[in-house]
């Protein structure tokens, strides 16, 4: 893993300073074996990473077992983790997502977003936690409201199609399959859908 | 694939929903064509903030239990496998022997005998002895001390403890280093649910192994023969953890013992 400053690589002495380190410092103490630091990850991303493996699994015990897996897998690959090709919040969910595509696929279910397409999720449940920095909770959910907006201002048919392909890694052959609709009408809904989606972010980050 | 169809696997590229071979496409033209490359990446950064839609849940606090024990176990590992390098055998197994010392062959002759004398009819019996052996703490005890007087240098009792998920467990791992076995005997152990048993593992520096499932009888006790395809003195430290009926190929679940050895 390489990472420009490695002024706070020494070994966090303890969880209250791990905190206050960016993900990207704390991930390259996890690469050299520091697991104070990767207590420090968890505390912070481990809601967020179960609320999506729970959306695609749909099973609780099922979904808490490859949350462990995420971080065990974070644990263990670390050192290929690089900064300079994306946030470490990208690299994590990217391990979550594919172990929950996995999960997925074997318990072979129907993803709830074919049954329910308006269905989207709306209040998140870590409030009830009282160690949850409140600042922080408040920002985290402030951007959680952000996206959840920008996606509930899709129409529900791209919404679906998006949802299908990046949270149950459905191909767009299997979308057209098991949506009844041509190929080329999954093409244009997905095209549409990111585009808008763009769109939304860049006049929310201007009006935030 | 002619242009056209290859920019309509973009936006599935940027949702990472395609095939190999249409990845492999997809990359391909993205290599010749950088002004694609740029409509890939915006959309790729709209993907990138679709997990943050999803509300939060906090998991449970025996997930991140689970997941710092497995943490430790593989420190324990990775931290024996460096003082292996820098520590010759010949010292270490010195080291070892001086630390338990001739007193910790306690109950060596006797062991020694089942072990290499018996170890076929062991196994085969081992479900009646492991009730028998329970029923009978108090005659082992003293078969215990009887053998506390006798020498055998060649056979050692370790000591296990219960990690924080159950400190009440305790027990003993008796063994000749240089055998493949050893007599595990434990106690106070928790009352697992339906489809949940405990699972034994030798671990050295390349992880943990599976050494057995114990069954544990109404009072938490368990005996089990342990045996591995490398020595026990190879081994750095034994874990038990709670598993799925069947045992794991790994330890997935809480870590309940865990000692040096």
């Amino acid at each position: 893993m390489r990472i420009k400053n490695e002024s706070n690589l020494l070994p966090s002495r303890d969880l209250t300073t791990a905190e206050h380190l960016s993900d990207e410092i704390l991930a390259a103490q996890v690469a050299r074996g520091d697991s104070v630091a990767l207590e420090a990850l968890y505390d912070r991303h481990a809601a967020s990473v179960l609320g999506v493996l729970l959306k695609v699994i749909g099973d609780r015990p099922t979904a808490e077992d490859a949350l462990q897996e995420t971080f065990w897998r974070v644990w263990k690959s670390a050192a290929s983790y690089e900064s300079e090709r994306g946030a470490f919040t990208g690299w994590l969910f990217r391990i979550a997502r594919n172990l929950a595509i996995d999960a997925y696929r074997r318990m072979n279910v129907r993803p709830q977003v074919l049954s329910n397409p308006e269905d989207i999720d709306a209040v998140s449940d870590r409030t009830s936690d009282p160690n949850t920095d409140v600042a922080e909770q408040a920002q985290a959910d402030f951007r959680n409201r952000q996206v959840r907006s920008a996606l509930t201002s899709l129409p529900l048919v791209q919404r679906q199609v998006i949802e299908l392909a990046y949270f149950y890694g459905m191909t767009r052959q299997e979308i057209a399959e098991a949506t009844g609709e041509a190929l080329g009408t999954i093409h244009t809904r997905a095209r549409l859908g990111l585009q808008k989606l763009r769109e939304e972010f860049e006049r929310e980050e201007f009006e935030g | 694939m002619d242009l056209h169809k290859i920019e309509e696997l973009l936006p599935f590229y940027a949702l990472d929903a395609l095939t190999d071979e249409e990845r492999e496409l997809v990359e391909a033209y993205l290599r010749e064509h950088p002004e694609a490359r740029q409509q890939v990446d915006e959309m790729g950064r709209a993907v990138q903030a679709l997990p943050e839609s999803v509300a939060a849940v906090e998991p449970s606090p025996r997930t991140k239990t689970a997941l710092m024990a497995r943490v430790a176990l593989d420190q324990k590992a990775r931290g024996s496998n460096q003082e292996q390098a820098s520590r010759p055998w010949a010292v270490r197994w010195v080291n070892i022997f001086q630390a338990f010392g001739l007193g910790a062959a306690t109950v060596a002759i006797l062991w020694a005998v089942v072990l290499n004398a018996q170890l076929s009819y062991l196994r085969t019996q081992v479900a009646t002895l492991n009730e028998a052996l329970v029923a009978q703490s108090h005659a082992l005890e003293q078969i215990n001390q009887q053998l506390t007087q006798q020498p055998a240098p060649e056979t050692i009792t370790i000591s296990l403890k219960g990690t924080d998920v159950q400190p009440q467990a305790q027990g003993q791992l008796i063994a000749d280093p240089k055998n493949n076995s050893g007599v595990l005997v434990i106690s106070g152990l928790d009352q697992l649910e339906a489809g949940k048993t405990y699972q034994v593992w030798l671990i050295d520096a390349s992880g943990p192994k599976s050494a057995g499932l114990l069954s544990v009888d109404t009072k938490g006790q368990a005996v089990l023969i342990v045996t591995s395809g490398e020595t026990i003195g190879s081994f750095q430290s034994l874990g038990i953890s709670v598993e799925p009926n069947g045992g794991s190929q790994q330890p997935t679940g809480e870590i309940v013992v865990l000692s040096d050895l």
